[in-house]
């Protein structure tokens, strides 16, 4: 009796402990994750999936005047069907669209992935009344589905070179 | 007899090391609902585990 008592109480334990690997299984691994790389001349920023799932959030990156920002978007499917849906990239500037960049179909295989990119210039979207000495900012809303990612780039301004002083 | 247990000890201590990696890598994909259960799941199985060795006496 008190040896199936025992045993009891180590078959609870496993049982424990398949619901936590079922649990990591089925809730962290299963689903559908995006990762955005963000490539501003020399630098490469990874915003990884958990970052998103922490909440709402907002990734902010700071490049500088006149730079080309190129964006790779990559949904991760993990999972048994195919998973397809709308992304839609639009810059932002003061609650109003500025440009859509990108609407796109795609399609993601079980457990395969699939790659957008796209390039943000941030030259040629900034106003005209906007000189290379004032900072500026843009807010990237990339949707994909229901789901909505935000990235605000911050533009730094461009100081120009400093004269030196005539030799008296 | 005593090498035995030696071995034994690595394959706990890996097996112990390779669940805590995963364990590592993948809880920050869980959801709050799941990691507050995972949570409760793990109190409970070291609880059970608890009873089991004190019912083998040691």
């Amino acid at each position: 009796m008190a040896t199936k008592r025992r045993n009891l109480f180590l078959y609870l334990a496993l049982a424990c402990f398949l619901g936590i690997v079922i649990i990591f299984i089925a809730d962290g691994y299963l689903g559908t994750y995006d990762t955005v790389y963000i490539i501003a001349g020399e630098r490469e920023e990874k915003v990884e999936p958990d970052f998103w799932l922490r909440g709402d959030r907002t990734w902010s990156s700071g490049v500088d005047w006149g730079e080309k920002v190129k964006f790779k978007y990559e949904v991760d499917n993990r999972w048994f069907r195919t998973y397809s849906a709308e992304v839609a990239v639009s810059v932002w500037h003061s609650q109003e669209k500025v440009r859509d960049l990108v609407a796109q179909d795609i399609q993601v295989a079980p457990f395969d992935k699939e790659r957008l990119e796209w390039v943000v210039d941030t030259e040629e979207l900034m106003p005209a009344e906007i000189t290379p000495e004032q900072a500026y900012n843009y807010t990237l809303i990339i949707k994909r589905g229901e789901v909505e990612r935000k990235v605000v780039l911050y533009v730094n301004p461009s100081y120009p070179p400093k004269v030196p002083l005539p030799v008296r | 007899m005593k090498l035995e247990f030696i071995l034994f000890g690595f394959g706990i201590l890996f097996c112990l090391g390779g669940i805590g990696y995963l364990a590592a890598e993948y809880v920050k994909y869980l959801s709050e609902v799941g990691r507050l259960v995972s949570l409760l799941l793990v109190v409970a199985m070291f609880a059970f585990l608890g009873r089991y060795f004190e019912g083998l006496r040691w």
